[in-house]
């Protein structure tokens, strides 16, 4: 492209276009030079209410619209400015305190400067993402002010100027220009002096001094935060990655080594001597983490702190296998990060070697080989981290270890270095520099990952905010929704603003000429109920069943018509399209939808008119499908019950009508359906879950309300309908959707995933597990009995359910045919379809079905809702996919939670009428390891780590305290027998049979379920202990 | 990485070059530039340039044009030649290195495509039938490639024409719409905010959907003297490659059209040598 413009010399106005010339580099390693015209302008408003000028000349977009002016004409002021100031930050204020900026106390009225912005972008996208919201709302007054297209502020580089200084200058000319342009602009009346000033943010003192020459104000970050109230809480968002360099210097020994080069990687990757994936770390070793390439079958692992190089869970990183002599077995210990590195100080970083005299302890047992015959102590292949591609950092909940703030955490303002354990075990301890510990230690409080150097054993972040005091409802509510990213703000009024105008008084419109009866049928007079869950607000989904004149029955499922409401590409939809899902806490639902929609609106409520999305179809009596038909309708349900209640009705002989009568008939249809479908393979999965009854505030054991999930005939009635319904529809949407409809698909897991568990069953039970099929799965699972132990069962197939991948949704040109199927469900195709509400899934499906069938809708718009492209739907996939994971993560977190907290209630109920012994429970020991045992508790549906200290043996009281039963750890030897996945554990020195206990897996143990406070560090951290007492 | 327009331009309503959306880029032409030919002229539109000149009509040389097909009037034929160095990676003519031959094998056929969509429009437009088997020939060369290159191309033809003296109902006048924000999805009738971009430069056409408009006065000049306020454009080529909604596309016409309109006047000037210094 050519560089040097020859302007006809008579044209006036060339002058006013520059060129921008710069140089990039492409991926493949050539350079190109870009040439870009601006063309410069007098028009670009200062968007100062203040002004005079600007709101006469500020240009209309092309539907006539003028951009409203954001800058407030009475702005906060400081000390420093008493008449208020306008805030100018530079790239580097942006890049170090973003969390400040953020902040709602202070920074208002911004002007952000396109040369910062296109700088932040080259330097950090998700900062960039972040300051691009910020001007986006309305309240923080961001105004995004284009100086490089306005004459005045344009700056041309000079020959010798870097482009940092050419930046900072351009910086420092649109300071120098506002301030003149509001003086000669500020609107009659005001005074001279109350003429906001204008300050320059940067962290370059090389520009401050510059500033300082051209009279304009300008103040480091820092400095200008000492300004504010409430400022030692706000210096601490300051980032820590520049200044903590700065200030350790080259002091520092390095402790990692180096990452490989950009090219070198890539090279690597290419040529297939490294590899990439992402960083999983094991829950029970901290020191252990695992990747999976698709080179190899079994992940990788990848054993200690100098191999994993800094990498933390979650991380895309790229690995390079070890020589086959340094292939190890997994651990079979359980390595805690907060037990072992619990002294590591800080501050100091001298004596220390990468991996610490304890942690080499720790690994030790690995390095001996294993030289089992079976799969767990097989040696496997080993790497260690080279490069990272991609941190997949976010915000960590964690709270402050008491042991590393100093003595004189409390007393001085001074800024100290302490220690942040995180909520999420995997992510290593980070580390704090603050000036609050004090205020600090006790509370959930938000950090983020700043950097790691290599210098640095750990992490250093900084703080972004306190949610409130640890085991505070709120506090803990908010932590988890965090920590899972649930979006839980209340919606913003452009959501609100699409609910239907007449609010809770809309109403399906009387008369059938009415638009909204378009395409609509009238099956009012059908005999629908609901059953769901007791106290349930969102009914998606309501049934009906009626017998046909040709001996053969009418089935209809009726799902409530969200799409109706929330059409495409409105605020809601987005807000609905982002949260993906609604995520169900124990005291707490957080909606997708607006409870106006979700509870009233779009619910199916019984004796009220409701639009919904029905499919019925013709089934035999033997409940064979004849055929089946979809369509927009309008029903009203007779009743709603409840999965208690509808199971009374139908158990109860004197009921005989219609609608009784209809349930008996759909009970008998479900149970013909869940017998051919566990015919064609399906898999009837466990899941560890229990279920909380919130609704008791009174003074009886608190325990009561944890409850194990009753499974009714009238569950799998309403679950056997919705699956055919989701089946159904999901081939009719691919019918007219070969690419783009929305499906869901479980892929069938490779047989090495349950390699383990094959084994533990034939050494222990002598059992088989077929796994060539999911149907020859789900009969080898059913043979899996022990009579002795009737909950054996459930624990081989909750054990079996984490050896498989999980389900995703998935658009359907994303796989061939083949890869649509269900593993668990044993269908070959499947979607969702039934809940609406509260999925955005199915709305999407919705509309794809509406499309499908050729409804039209109010206006006709219906036929184009469902057709998306290929690459939006992608994204959507993406998104639902890992929310609802998240989704399912917080909320048996949540469950957990509450049973620690009910366990802590009833503790201090037994307290102040004598001692807390804790509660006797049965529970399975589910993994062995060389010092300790997973156990799985089913009554409180938790599992939980036994550590040495923890087993009972005969003869010991169980009352001892934790600090107590800490020193005996000391004392016990262990003989662990990984053939055999057993343990002993026994006091030193007496290894008489009966001074010992033995433990095996699957054994059904008797174990004593507390929640304790741990002693002696987090304060107030509080855990579930478990006791195994014989 | 420098900004992208469907980031910023809901925030400020400025494009990439400063360009509110419906500004055309600097446009600066000249005729007459090359004197060996019938008629030339040098057009810039931002940083995309274009040299063309005509030749003819002469007698002509190939079967076509002396045969039967020829009778009915002269045949346009137009050459498109992109220099190796009018984009941003510097191409090598094929015969060179085989490395390179697929990359002038696409602008070969970008160029191509070019002298077909210009070849259907001049051969339509002129007064043809008044140089019957005769040959018009047409030869562009683009020096650089900045965005609507074949709006300008179209323009730079004009221009050649104009200079060379064949006549013709009105200027064709090319220009470039494009639609920024989420295209490809269909129009939401509750929020009808439509940002349509006029002239697109290089960056603008890799990131959004747009189309090439080529109009012509209605009626020829002269014959209509009485309304001139009031002339009528009509659409002689339309052109687009990219996939957009079919509801947006009667709003970038509409932009479009007017944007050839103010080229119309513009070209109008060189001609008659106001801006010819």
């Amino acid at each position: 492209m050519k560089s040097l413009r020859r302007d006809l010399p008579s044209n006036p106005q060339a002058s006013n276009v520059a060129s921008k010339v710069f140089v990039r580099s492409t991926k493949s390693g050539k350079v190109q030079k870009i040439v870009r015209e601006l063309y410069l302008r007098q028009d670009i408003p200062c968007s100062s209410k203040l002004c005079s000028i600007c709101p006469s000349i500020a240009p209309a977009d092309a539907n006539g619209n003028i951009a409203p002016f954001i800058l407030s004409d009475r702005p906060a002021g400081t000390k420093a400015f008493p008449h208020g100031h306008y805030l100018v930050p530079d790239t580097n204020a942006l890049l170090n305190g973003m969390d400040l900026f953020e902040h709602t106390g202070a920074f208002y009225d911004v002007i952000i400067l396109q040369t910062v912005l296109e700088e932040l972008r080259n330097l950090s996208l998700p900062l960039y993402n972040r300051l691009l919201a910020l001007i986006k709302t309305d309240e923080k007054r961001f105004y995004l002010f284009f100086n490089e297209f306005r004459l005045e502020t344009h700056v041309r580089r000079g020959p010798q100027e870097s482009i940092n200084d050419r930046n900072d200058r351009a910086v420092r000319a649109v300071a120098t220009w506002y301030e003149e342009h509001l003086r000669a602009s500020a609107k009659k009346g005001k005074k001279e002096k109350s003429i906001p000033a204008l300050v320059v943010i940067t962290d370059d003192k090389d520009n401050i001094k510059k500033a300082k020459a051209e009279n304009v104000t300008a103040l480091s970050l820092s400095d200008y935060v000492s300004g504010l109230e409430d400022s030692e809480r706000l210096l601490d968002m300051i980032s820590e990655a520049r200044e903590a360099r700065e200030s350790r210097g080259t002091a520092g020994q390095l402790f990692y080594p180096e990452y490989l080069s950009m090219s070198k990687i890539m090279t690597g990757l290419r040529a297939g001597t490294l590899h990439q994936g992402v960083f999983n770390v094991s829950p029970y070793n901290y020191l252990e983490g695992s990747v999976k390439v698709p080179s190899f079958n079994k992940p990788l692992l990848i054993l200690g702190r100098d191999n994993s190089n800094r990498a933390i869970s979650g991380d895309v990183v790229v690995i390079e296998v070890l020589p086959q002599d340094q292939w190890k077995s997994p651990s079979s210990k359980i390595v805690d990060e907060e037990a072992v590195t619990r002294n590591d100080n800080p501050d100091s970083e001298e004596t220390e070697n990468v991996v610490s005299e304890n942690e080499r302890k720790a690994l030790q047992e690995e390095v001996k080989k294993a030289h089992g015959k079976n799969s767990e102590g097989k040696p496997q292949p080993t790497a260690k981290v080279v490069g990272i591609i991609k941190r997949g950092w976010r915000q960590y909940v964690g709270h402050v270890d008491s042991n590393s703030t100093g003595s004189q955490a409390a007393s001085g303002r001074r800024q100290q270095t302490v220690f942040v354990l995180a909520m999420d075990r995997k992510v290593p301890k980070i580390r704090l520099r603050t000036r609050q510990a004090g205020d600090l230690l006790g509370k959930r409080i938000l950090v983020t990952i700043d950097s790691w150097d290599r210098d640095s054993r750990y992490p250093t972040g900084h703080f972004i905010r306190s949610l409130g005091e640890l085991e505070t409802k709120a506090a803990e509510t908010e932590a988890l929704l965090l920590e899972y990213d649930v979006q839980y703000k209340p919606f913003p009024k452009s959501v609100l603003d699409c609910l239907p105008s007449e609010g809770h008084d809309w109403k399906v419109p009387a008369s059938k000429e009415d638009k909204g009866w378009k395409g609509r049928r009238d099956l009012r007079d059908l005999l629908i109920c609901s059953i769901d869950p007791p106290g349930c607000q969102d009914i998606d989904d309501a049934l009906h069943a009626r017998p046909l004149s040709n001996g053969n029955f009418e089935v209809g499922v009726h799902i409530a018509d969200v799409s109706h409401f929330v059409k495409p590409n409105n605020p809601m939809d987005f807000e609905a399209s982002v949260r993906g899902t609604t995520v169900y806490l124990v005291d707490k639902r957080i909606d997708m939808l607006p409870s106006l929609l979700g509870t009233d609106l779009c619910s199916l409520k019984p004796y009220v008119e409701r639009y919904a999305f029905s499919v019925i179809w013709e089934v035999t009596p033997n409940a064979e499908i004849v055929s089946s038909d979809f369509t927009k309708s309008v029903i009203r349900s007779r009743e709603a019950f409840s999965y208690e209640r509808a199971q009374k009705r139908i158990d109860d002989p004197s009921q005989t009508d219609e609608l009784t009568e209809s349930m008996r008939n759909l009970l008998r249809f479900s149970k013909i359906l869940r017998q051919k479908r566990y015919d064609a393979g399906a898999l009837n999965l466990a899941s560890p879950e229990v279920r909380i009854e919130a609704d008791s505030d009174e003074v009886g054991d608190p325990l009561t309300d944890v409850k194990t999930k009753a499974m009714l005939e009238t569950n799998s009635l309403v679950e056997e309908f919705m699956l055919l319904a989701n089946i159904t529809v999901g081939s009719k949407i691919f019918e007219s959707f070969s690419q783009t409809a929305l499906l869901r698909r479980h892929a069938t897991p490779p047989p090495q995933n349950f390699e383990d568990l094959i084994n533990q069953l034939s050494k222990k039970r002598g059992m088989e597990l077929d796994v060539s099929s999911s149907g020859a799965l789900a009969s080898s699972l059913d043979r899996c009995v022990d009579s002795q132990n009737p909950f054996f069962n459930t624990l081989v197939r909750i054990l079996a359910t984490r050896c498989m991948t999980s389900a995703e949704y998935f658009c359907a040109g994303a796989h061939a045919e083949p890869e649509f199927r269900h593993y668990g469900l044993a269908s070959p195709i499947y979607t969702h379809f039934t809940s609406p509400i509260r999925r955005y899934a199915d709305l999407i499906v919705h509309r794809q079905l509406a499309s499908a069938i050729g409804y039209e809708g109010e206006d006709g718009h219906a036929v184009i809702e469902g057709v998306s492209t290929r690459s939006k739907l992608e994204d959507i996939c993406q998104n639902i996919n890992y929310r609802h994971r998240n989704a399912q993560f917080a909320g048996r977190a949540s469950i957990e939670y509450y049973v620690g907290q009910a366990l802590k209630a009833r503790g201090e109920q037994m307290a102040e009428g004598g001692t807390d012994s804790g509660i006797d429970e049965e529970g399975y020991v589910m993994r062995v390891f060389e010092n300790g045992v997973v156990v799985f508790v089913p009554r409180f549906g938790i599992e939980g780590t036994v550590r040495l200290e923890d087993f009972v043996l005969p003869g010991e009281s169980n009352a001892w305290t934790v600090s107590e039963r800490k020193e005996l750890a000391a004392h016990r030897t262990t003989d662990f027998d990984i053939e055999e996945y057993k343990l002993r554990v026994e006091e030193k020195g007496h290894s008489e049979k009966e001074r010992g206990v033995t433990v095996e897996l699957f054994q059904k143990v008797k174990v004593n379920v507390s929640s304790v406070k741990e002693e002696g560090r987090g304060a107030g951290k509080r855990r579930v202990r478990i006791l195994i007492t014989g | 990485m420098p900004l992208d327009t469907s980031t910023t331009y809901p925030l400020t309503r400025l494009r990439l070059d400063g360009r509110r959306w419906n500004e055309l880029r600097l446009l600066q032409a000249q005729i007459s530039t090359n004197p060996a030919s019938s008629g030339s002229s040098y057009l810039s539109m931002g940083n995309t340039a274009i040299m063309c000149s005509v030749h003819g009509p002469a007698e002509g040389r190939r079967g076509e044009a002396t045969g039967a097909a020829g009778s009915a009037g002269a045949i346009v034929e137009v050459d498109v030649n992109i220099a190796g160095f009018a984009g941003v990676d510097r191409k090598r003519r094929a015969g060179g290195s085989d490395k390179y031959v697929q990359f002038s094998l696409r602008s070969i056929s970008q160029s191509s495509r070019i002298a077909t969509t210009l070849r259907s429009a001049f051969q339509s437009h002129l007064h043809a039938h008044l140089y019957p088997h005769s040959t018009i020939s047409i030869h562009v060369s683009v020096l650089s490639s900045d965005g609507s290159l074949l709006a300008a191309a179209i323009n730079a033809c004009t221009l050649a024409l104009v200079d060379a003296g064949i006549p013709m109902p009105g200027l064709l006048c090319g220009c470039t719409a494009g639609m920024s924000g989420s295209a490809s999805t269909p129009r939401d009738p509750r929020h009808d905010e439509l940002d349509p971009l006029l002239d697109m430069s290089a960056p603008e056409e890799q990131e959004l959907p747009f189309l090439t408009v080529g109009t012509t006065t209605a009626l020829p000049v002269g014959e209509n003297n009485m309304d001139e306020e009031e002339e009528e454009s009509k659409v002689a080529v339309l052109n687009m490659d990219s996939k957009l909604h079919c509801s947006y596309i009667e709003t970038m016409l509409a932009v479009g059209m007017d944007g050839c309109g103010q080229i119309r006047e513009l070209l109008e000037g060189v001609i008659k040598g106001t801006n010819r210094g």
